[in-house]
């Protein structure tokens, strides 16, 4: 493991939000070149601020893998993986895609299509999927943006636990480095390197996953041990506010 | 303890400060009504009524001379209108929130209707298509314009934020923007079709042989038969927009209809430029003759009178549609009636909306003689059946809380209260359309603005006629803001197609 290395990326008391709203206060960590890091929290705690800050410094190394997805649902599957290129052809050659759809690219994105289990939906507009296959295509869109770094925002959150295994394993294989937020505590034990935890706009947990257990995790979840069950529904309103 | 009934209309929830600002503008209309002209002059508007029934009831379908031409002009104008302001508008639209130059230009083509450009353009296109299609093309940019600058507004961002960074403008937007507002983009442009249909058969009134051509010779001179032969025409030309309007169809239309549109005419580039740099300018300002100026002022006919007509007919005609969309919109709901009733209410509304109101006004101008009220009823019952349409499509996508209720309770206390926001925010946008319209009655002789602007175009006075353009065009970007200020917010039966 190259932990031992300088990191990719360190952020050193920084305060991260929207505009003048403040939502993670001073928050150090290191992002080493090839750690696979999960991102944990309640919804509302963060999570999202902080990839979006990492998106923003490590603009060109990073594939980006959005909670929303980010598709277009008038364009076909192809269209939208297609879209994770864009910057890398000519504006009349994309327009000329939207017509006759390049071979190369689409050889390319069929392979693609195949390992996901979306194959034979290249022209299907993204309209007609189901969520599952929505957020395939999502993560395929981020594939095919061939990074080093992958960034992902839920990204197997609406897809049963033995296909998040495989998609997990299928980003793996295609990036050295993931920083990935999910909300399934088993598999950011059993599949990543490291844990970044956020509560109550903090850094609370940042560990190795071997010296981690299910326990540990819990805390980050103030329902699990919260003392007023009533001010912790009130946060969460305000989160979600917010 | 008693606890005391609030006084009529007190309170400050949304509804209650709503009916305030309606009550107000009715109440505002009713205080003017004495200075509006409502006489009936006709001697027996009945017998007319009924001759005019007749001629629809039994049409005289061979008394048509050429009505295939005149339905393909008719056609072939609104199309080829509407494509031109589609070419020139979309450009626009995607630097107008930037560019305030463009904005105004917009607002100022848009305030002036198409039979007004259309009596501007005659004086150097003559009788021909060109004239009609600038005529549609012109105000039309600036419409589009606007409303696609709207529309594109309000595209989600998600998509585009996804992308990776370093993505060129034009990709970002063909890939992530407009297929998003894609369906949008194109309903409002059919709808702005339809719009354009009706236009092209009102540019039949100012000399140009569309549809409207034979209508208004017909109606003028009694042939009620094949007046009533015309109507069903071009009702059927309406109602079928959606069988022939197809997309894959449209590009041989407008290649089609190219055939019909000729002969173009021989433009003299000298006398164009004669006609923009001269006869358009009253002749003391050209020469810097400041007292001549006054002096040319002074000569302009009734122009408070007129302005005064105008504003007061624009506010009887908002009043007056409310009152109609709020009586009639039950009649084409699901929440009400039978399927046959509803279907006449249907049919009766979209009849309404179909006839232009320049149509409507004329036909009422023929029953009553000439004064201010069939100006008003063609403007309160066209717009109001407009209004009425679009409450009743809204209210039928809505589910009542309370199963059971009598039609007067469900009416009352589950449905108005939430249409009556958004109807109220359509009636104001409505309230620019109106205003344009008013001038436009003028010209079947009710003295507002167009009134003058006819008869001054009629006696070739091209400075006098630009002058009340431009005068007709302030008073109309006046109203359109006003209206904007007291248009309710955050309403969600915002349709883009009632513009």
């Amino acid at each position: 493991m190259a932990v031992e290395s300088a990191p990719l990326l360190r952020l050193d008391g920084v305060d991260l939000g929207h505009g003048r709203q403040i939502v993670l206060a001073n928050l150090t960590l290191d992002l080493h070149a090839g750690e696979r890091v999960a991102l944990l929290g309640q919804s509302g705690a963060g999570k999202s601020t902080l990839l979006a800050a990492l998106r923003r410094r490590l603009a060109g190394d990073v594939a980006w893998c959005p909670q929303s997805h980010g598709l277009v649902p008038q364009l076909a599957v192809y269209h939208n993986i297609y879209m994770g290129r864009l910057e890398r052809h000519s504006a009349l050659a994309n327009l000329w895609n939207l017509i006759r759809p390049e071979r190369r690219a689409w050889a390319e994105i069929a392979a693609l299509c195949e390992e996901l289990g979306l194959d034979g939906l290249l022209r299907r507009p993204v309209a007609q999927l189901s969520g599952g296959q929505r957020q395939r295509v999502a993560i395929a869109r981020a594939l095919y943006q061939q990074r080093r770094l992958f960034l992902g925002d839920e990204p197997v959150a609406s897809v049963d636990p033995h296909q998040a295994l495989r998609l997990l394993a299928l980003i793996d294989e295609r990036h050295a480095t993931s920083v990935v937020a999910l909300h399934q505590r088993e598999l950011a034990l059993s599949h990543f390197d490291r844990v970044w935890g956020l509560r109550n706009g903090r850094l609370e947990l940042d560990a190795p996953t071997r010296e981690l257990d299910l326990a540990d995790l819990d805390r980050l979840y103030p329902a699990a041990d919260a003392p007023h069950p009533t001010t912790d529904v009130q946060r969460r309103a305000e989160a979600g506010d917010a | 303890m008693r606890e005391r009934v609030p006084g009529a209309l007190r309170g400050d929830s949304p509804g209650l400060s709503l009916a305030r600002r309606s009550l107000m503008l009715v109440a505002l209309c009713l205080l003017a009504l004495p200075f509006a002209d409502l006489a009936i002059i006709a001697h027996d508007p009945w017998a007319e009524l009924a001759r005019m029934a007749g001629g629809l009831a039994w049409p005289s379908w061979s008394a048509l001379v050429s009505p295939l031409h005149a339905i393909a002009l008719t056609v072939g104008v609104a199309l080829w209108g509407t494509a031109l302001g589609v070419l020139l508008g979309f450009p626009l639209a995607l630097i107008f929130a930037r560019s305030r130059l463009v904005r105004a230009g917009c607002a100022f083509v848009r305030a002036i209707h198409e039979l007004f450009w259309a009596l501007l353009f005659l004086q150097v296109f003559g009788f021909s298509a060109v004239t009609a299609l600038a005529a549609l093309a012109v105000p039309y940019a600036g419409i589009f314009a606007k409303v696609y600058a709207e529309i594109l507004e309000q595209t989600p961002g998600t998509a585009a934020a996804s992308l990776p960074p370093g993505v060129d403008r034009l990709s970002r937007f063909i890939y992530t923007e407009l297929p998003l507002v894609w369906s949008r983009l194109t309903a409002y442009t059919r709808y702005r079709f339809e719009c354009s249909l009706r236009a092209s058969v009102l540019l039949g009134f100012v000399g140009l042989p569309t549809l409207g051509f034979h209508l208004e010779s017909a109606f003028r001179e009694g042939r009620y038969h094949e007046a009533g032969a015309l109507l069903w025409l071009f009702y059927l030309l309406i109602g079928s927009i959606g069988l022939w309007s197809h997309r894959r169809l449209v590009p041989w239309l407008l290649l089609a209809s190219l055939f019909v549109l000729g002969p173009w005419p021989q433009v003299d580039g000298g006398l164009l430029w004669r006609f923009v740099s001269q006869d358009l300018w009253p002749a003391p300002l050209r020469e810097g003759d400041w007292s001549g100026l006054i002096a040319w002022f002074t000569e302009i006919p009734d122009l408070l009178p007129a302005i005064a007509n105008t504003l007061l007919l624009g506010l009887m005609g908002t009043v007056g549609a409310l009152l109609v969309a709020l009586l009639v919109w039950p009649l084409a709901s699901r929440h009400f009636g039978n399927r046959p009733s509803r279907f006449a209410g249907k049919a009766v509304l979209v009849g309404l909306r179909s006839t232009p109101e320049l149509m409507l006004a004329f036909i009422f101008l023929l029953l009553l003689g000439p004064s201010m009220l069939p100006a008003w009823l063609a403007l309160a019952l066209h717009n109001g059946a407009l209004l009425a349409f679009l409450a009743a499509r809204h209210a039928d996508n809505l589910q009542p809380g309370m199963p059971g209720l009598t039609a007067s309770g469900r009416y009352a206390y589950e449905l108005l209260p939430r249409l009556y926001p958004g109807l109220l925010a359509l009636l104001f946008y409505r309230a620019e359309v109106i205003i344009r319209e008013t001038a436009l009655l003028g010209m079947l002789g009710v003295a507002t603005l167009g009134f003058h602007i006819d008869s001054s175009f009629e006696y070739l006075m091209f400075d006098q006629a630009f002058f009340l353009l431009l005068v007709t065009a302030m008073i109309n970007i006046a109203v359109d803001a006003l209206a904007r200020r007291y248009r309710p917010r955050d309403v969600v039966m915002d349709d883009p197609c009632s513009r």
